[in-house]
C-alpha cells in the first residue's frame, strides 16, 4: 500500500514523525497559495491524485 | 471599451482629473497590495446571489459535528471547546503568495463558512442555495443532508424557539417587524480589548491565570461544604473549556508557523520571499501565545483573535479600534526603531484591511438582501480620545486612511471619532477618503457620543472614551464590564409598521395576521391626537416584543450556544469562570435599531395636515386609498407627496412631530430593560432594510406605495424630498437632543465631487463639518460620486467594478447592490455646500 510518508508533499512533525502535514501548491482563478492539512504517515495514499513519490 | 483598455488609455493624472479613483489606486499601490487585493474572492452576494465559484466550506461543519457527537457527555461550554479545538487541529490552512498576515475561517480562499449548530432554518437554506455546494455536488449534498439531519431540532434557535412565548415567536419570525435572530450564533461580538490587546498578555499568560483560578476553586471544593462552593463545580469545567480552546488556538497558529517554514525551506526560491516566510513563521510562533513585539505581530495577534472568534460564531461586524491598539507598535517600528519604512508599514496596514475583506460566511437570504454586496458591517473605529480625554489620533490613523484609498475595500469601512482637538492633517486624510468616493469614514461626534454613552448606561466616562462602533453605528466600550459579547440589536424594528399598524388597527395585511394591539378603527379617529396615541401604542408593542425576545435569547445563550473562545479572551469570564454571553458582569449597552423610521414622521404630518387640519380628505377616504395601495388614487397620492410637509426642510410642522415621536420612544426606552437592568434606547438607521422591506410594508400616507423603496434611513430625509439645502437638513436634524433622545442617528448626505474638488472643496467641507459639530449632531456620512458616474456604472458595470458607494451604515461596491438600491442612492439629493 502506498502511504503518505512516501510522498514529497508529506512533511513530518519534528517531535512526532508519525504525523505531519500534507503541503500542496494550488493556483486558483484568483490567487496562488500553499495549503496544508494534517495527516498520519501511514495514511493510504493509493487513491490520492496529488501523490508524488519521494 | 474593455476594463483593461479603459485603464491603459489614461495616465495617472488623467484618472485623477476624471476622478476615477479606483484606477488611481491601482496605479499607485505596491505590487504586493495590488496582488493581494485582486486575490480576494468576493464573498458578498450580488443582488442576493453569491458569485460563481464561491462554495460552502464543509470541513468545519464535518469536524465540528464529529467532535460534538463524540463528546456528548460534556456540558455545553466544554463540549463546544472540544469541538472547535478539533476543527482548529484538523482544518486545511493556506498561505497566499505575497501575504505577510495569515488566517482565514474557511479551508480554502473561495469558501464561506457555515455554522450548522446555529439555526435549522439557515441550514435548510444552505442545502438549497444554488451554486454554492462544493464539487462533487452529489457527495457534498449527501454530507450536508446528514449534517442537517443531525442538527435538526438541536440548534441554538431551535432550542430557543421551544422556550419563547409562541405568539411572540410567530410574530418575531414573521419577517415583517424584526431583523436577525436572538443568538450569538449569528450577530457580532465586542471584545475586551483593554484586557487582550494592550500588549500585556498572550494566550499562555491567560492559561496561567486560569490555572490560578482553578487551583483556588478546587481547594474550596475540597473544603467545607456550603452554598458558596456550589457554582464552582460548573466554573471549573468552564475554565477547563477556556484552556482547551486557548491551547488549540496556539497550536493553530503554530500550524501556520510550520507551513510558512516548510514553504520557505522546500518550495520558495526567491530569497526575499524566503525571508518573509521565515518572519511569518516567527510571528506565528510568538502570537497569540505571547504578547506581540512589533507591528506585524500586533496585527497578526489581532487577526488570529478575529479569525478564531469566527470559528466559534458568525460575527458579521468587527467592533475594533485598530489605530488606537496597534498605534504604539507602528510608532515603535516606523518612528523609533526604524525597523520598517512608511511604505513597508503601509503594506501591512493595507493587508490587514484585505484580510478582513476576505472574510466570508453564509448569510441567509433575509440577511443578504438587507446587507447587499458585503459579508458584514465591519465599521472600524478610528481617531477619538484617550481615557484622559486627550487626542488619540496617531500616525497609524493617517496610515489607515491612506491604505484605505489604496486597497479600496467595501468592508471593512471606518467611522471616525471627531473631536475639537483633531489635527487638520488628520481631517484632510478623512476628507481625501470621502473625496475618493469611498463613502467612509463616517464622521462621529465624539464628545456627544461619549456623553450619550454615559447618559444611557452609566458607563464611567473613562470607559465610555474607549468606545468602538459595535456594528454600524452604536458606540460600546472595550472594557471588562462595558463590552458587549452578543448582538442585542436583533431587536431591530421595521418602524414603518408602527404607522401602518396605527392605521390598520394592528392588522398586517401583508402577512394577514393581527400583529400589533387593537388600537381602534382609524376611520373613527376624530383628531390627530387619537392617531398619535394609536401610534404610541404600536411603537411600544413593537419595541417590547423585540426586546422581550432578545432578552430571553441572551439569558439562554450560554445554555443553547455558548462562546468558550470569546470567554477565554474576556477578563470578566476568565476571572469569574462564567460564559461571556451570560449577562452577569456586564453593565448593559443595548439599543433597538430603528429601520424605516422617518416614514412615521412624514406620514403622521401628512395625515395631520391634509385630513385633520385642512380637512381636504376624510380618514375614511384616506384609509380606503391606503387599503387600495393608492391604486386608482394617484392624484390624491401626489397631493400627499407634494403638499404635505416633509422632514429635512427645517419645517417645524413636521419636525415637531418627529421630535415628539423620538421623545415618546426615549421615554419608553427607560422603561424596557436589558438582562443587566439597563436601558434600550433607539438608534435609527438602515442597512439595506429600506429595500428588503419594500415589499413587506403597505402603502403609507407619505405617498409611498407597496413595493416602493423606503427612505434610506436613520434620520435622513426621504430621497429627493429635502428641497431646501444641506443647512435645512442639519437644522431639522438638530431639533432634538442627540444625547437624550436616542442612542445615535444616521444621516446620509450626497455631495457634488465637482464642487468639492481641490482646496476650495476641503474648505467648504470643513465649514459644513463645523456647523454639523456646533449643532450637536452625532453622525454624518457622505456619498461623493456624481449621477453620471453612477448611471454609467449601471449601463457598463464591467468598467466600474471598483466603484464604491455608501449604502447605509456600510459601504458596498456599486455593481454589487440591487438595481433598486442603486436607484435609491441616485435619487438622494446632491446637496450644494
Amino acid at each position: 500500500m502506498t502511504t503518505c510518508n512516501e510522498c514529497t508533499n508529506f512533511f513530518p512533525l519534528e517531535d512526532d514523525p508519525s504525523t505531519g502535514d500534507c503541503v500542496q501548491r494550488v493556483v486558483d482563478p484568483r490567487q496562488a497559495y500553499y495549503k496544508s492539512k494534517p495527516v498520519d504517515d501511514e495514511t493510504d495514499a493509493s487513491k490520492c491524485d496529488q501523490f508524488q513519490k519521494k | 471599451m474593455t476594463t483593461v483598455a479603459a485603464k491603459q488609455s489614461k495616465g495617472l493624472k488623467e484618472h485623477e482629473k476624471a476622478q476615477e479613483w479606483w484606477w488611481v489606486a491601482e496605479q499607485t499601490r505596491s505590487k504586493r497590495l495590488d496582488y493581494l487585493r485582486k486575490a480576494v474572492w468576493k464573498k458578498g452576494a450580488i443582488g442576493g446571489v453569491y458569485n460563481p465559484g464561491i462554495k460552502i466550506d464543509l470541513e468545519r461543519p464535518i469536524l465540528f459535528t464529529e467532535a460534538w457527537k463524540e463528546n456528548n457527555q460534556d456540558p455545553q461550554m466544554l463540549r463546544k471547546a472540544k469541538a472547535i479545538a478539533h476543527v482548529l487541529e484538523n482544518i486545511t490552512i493556506f498561505i497566499t503568495d505575497q501575504a505577510q498576515l495569515v488566517g482565514y475561517i474557511g479551508s480554502l480562499p473561495h469558501t464561506i463558512q457555515w455554522y450548522p449548530e446555529g439555526a435549522s432554518i439557515v441550514n435548510e437554506e444552505v442545502y438549497n442555495e444554488p451554486g454554492t455546494v462544493p464539487e462533487p455536488e452529489e457527495k457534498s449534498l449527501k454530507i450536508m443532508a446528514e449534517i442537517n439531519d443531525y442538527w435538526g431540532g438541536q440548534t441554538a434557535i431551535d432550542k430557543l424557539g421551544r422556550v419563547l412565548n409562541p405568539e411572540d415567536l410567530v410574530k418575531y419570525m414573521s419577517g415583517v417587524i424584526g431583523w436577525g435572530v436572538p443568538t450569538s450564533a449569528y450577530g457580532y461580538a465586542g471584545k475586551d480589548y483593554e484586557y487582550i490587546l494592550t500588549g500585556k498578555r498572550g494566550f499562555e499568560d491567560i492559561i496561567e491565570e486560569i490555572d490560578g483560578y482553578m487551583d483556588a476553586a478546587e481547594k474550596k471544593t475540597s473544603g467545607e461544604p456550603g452554598p458558596d462552593i456550589l457554582p464552582l463545580y460548573d466554573k471549573i469545567l468552564n475554565w477547563e473549556a477556556m484552556q482547551i480552546i486557548l491551547e488549540a488556538s496556539i497550536n493553530f497558529a503554530e500550524r501556520y508557523a510550520r507551513l510558512a517554514r516548510v514553504i520557505s525551506e522546500n518550495f520558495e526560491s526567491d530569497p526575499k520571499r524566503k525571508e518573509e516566510l521565515m518572519r511569518i513563521s516567527e510571528t506565528c510562533e510568538q502570537v497569540p501565545a505571547k504578547p506581540p513585539r512589533n507591528l506585524q505581530e500586533s496585527f497578526q495577534f489581532d487577526w488570529f483573535m478575529q479569525t478564531l472568534a469566527r470559528f466559534e460564531a458568525y460575527e458579521g461586524a468587527m467592533p475594533c479600534r485598530p489605530d488606537y491598539y496597534h498605534g504604539p507598535y507602528y510608532d515603535k517600528d516606523v518612528n523609533i526603531d526604524k525597523r520598517l519604512t512608511k511604505e513597508e508599514a503601509l503594506d501591512l496596514v493595507g493587508e490587514f484591511m484585505i484580510r478582513a475583506h476576505e472574510f466570508g460566511a453564509f448569510i441567509p437570504r433575509l440577511g443578504r438582501e438587507g446587507l447587499q454586496g458585503v459579508t458584514g458591517t465591519f465599521v472600524w473605529t478610528m481617531g477619538g480620545v484617550n481615557k484622559d480625554g486627550s487626542d488619540a489620533c496617531n500616525d497609524l490613523t493617517v496610515a489607515f486612511m491612506q491604505a484605505a484609498r489604496l486597497v479600496r475595500v467595501s468592508n471593512p469601512t471606518f467611522g471616525f471619532r471627531w473631536h475639537p482637538k483633531v489635527k487638520e492633517e488628520v481631517m484632510r486624510e478623512c476628507f481625501e477618503c470621502i473625496r475618493h468616493g469611498l463613502g467612509y469614514p463616517s464622521m462621529r461626534n465624539d464628545p456627544i457620543l461619549v456623553e450619550n454613552t454615559v447618559y444611557w448606561y452609566g458607563h464611567p466616562v473613562e470607559e465610555a472614551r474607549t468606545w468602538v462602533h459595535q456594528a454600524c453605528m452604536s458606540p460600546c466600550p472595550t472594557t471588562k464590564h462595558g463590552f458587549q459579547p452578543i448582538r442585542m440589536a436583533s431587536a431591530t424594528a421595521n418602524c414603518a409598521k408602527m404607522i401602518e399598524y396605527a392605521l390598520s388597527d394592528g392588522f398586517d395585511k401583508v402577512v394577514q395576521m393581527q400583529m400589533g394591539p387593537k388600537t381602534g378603527d382609524p376611520r373613527q379617529f376624530k383628531g390627530f391626537e387619537e392617531l398619535f396615541q394609536a401610534w404610541v401604542a404600536q411603537m411600544k408593542w413593537m419595541m417590547s416584543l423585540l426586546v422581550r425576545t432578545v432578552n430571553l435569547g441572551r439569558i439562554k445563550d450560554p445554555e443553547f450556544f455558548g462562546r468558550p473562545f470569546l470567554s477565554s479572551i474576556s477578563e470578566r469570564s476568565v476571572e469569574s469562570g462564567i460564559d461571556v454571553v451570560s449577562p452577569e458582569g456586564e453593565r448593559g449597552n443595548c439599543w433597538v435599531t430603528f429601520f424605516t423610521w422617518v416614514e412615521n414622521a412624514d406620514s403622521l404630518a401628512a395625515v395631520k395636515k391634509l385630513v385633520f387640519d385642512e380637512k381636504k380628505y376624510t380618514m375614511d377616504e384616506m384609509i380606503t386609498a391606503l387599503e387600495a395601495e393608492w391604486e386608482g388614487y394617484e392624484e390624491m397620492r401626489l397631493d400627499f407627496v407634494n403638499n404635505a410637509p416633509k422632514w429635512g426642510n427645517d419645517d417645524d410642522y413636521v419636525d415637531d412631530i418627529m421630535v415628539r415621536c423620538l421623545r415618546e420612544v426615549a421615554s419608553y426606552s427607560h422603561k424596557i430593560k436589558c438582562p443587566s437592568g439597563n436601558n434600550w434606547p433607539a438608534l435609527p438607521e438602515n442597512v439595506s432594510g429600506n429595500i428588503h422591506y419594500a415589499s413587506l410594508v403597505g402603502a403609507l400616507p407619505n405617498g409611498r406605495r407597496l413595493g416602493d423603496a423606503l427612505y434610506d434611513g436613520g434620520i435622513s430625509p426621504g430621497p429627493g424630498l429635502d428641497k431646501k439645502g444641506p443647512t435645512a437638513v442639519l437644522k431639522s436634524c438638530s431639533k432634538f437632543d442627540h444625547v437624550k433622545d436616542g442612542r445615535a442617528f444616521l444621516l446620509n448626505q450626497r455631495l457634488s465631487p465637482t464642487q468639492l474638488a481641490g482646496e476650495k472643496g476641503y474648505k467648504l467641507w470643513s465649514a459644513y463639518m463645523k456647523t454639523w459639530a456646533e449643532l450637536g449632531m452625532d453622525h454624518v456620512q457622505f456619498n461623493m460620486v456624481d449621477d453620471t458616474t453612477l448611471r454609467s456604472a449601471q449601463t457598463d458595470p464591467e468598467k466600474y467594478q471598483e466603484l464604491i458607494v455608501r449604502v447605509a451604515g456600510y459601504s458596498a461596491h456599486f455593481v454589487d447592490i440591487s438595481r433598486k438600491t442603486q436607484d435609491n442612492i441616485i435619487q438622494r439629493t446632491v446637496v450644494g455646500l
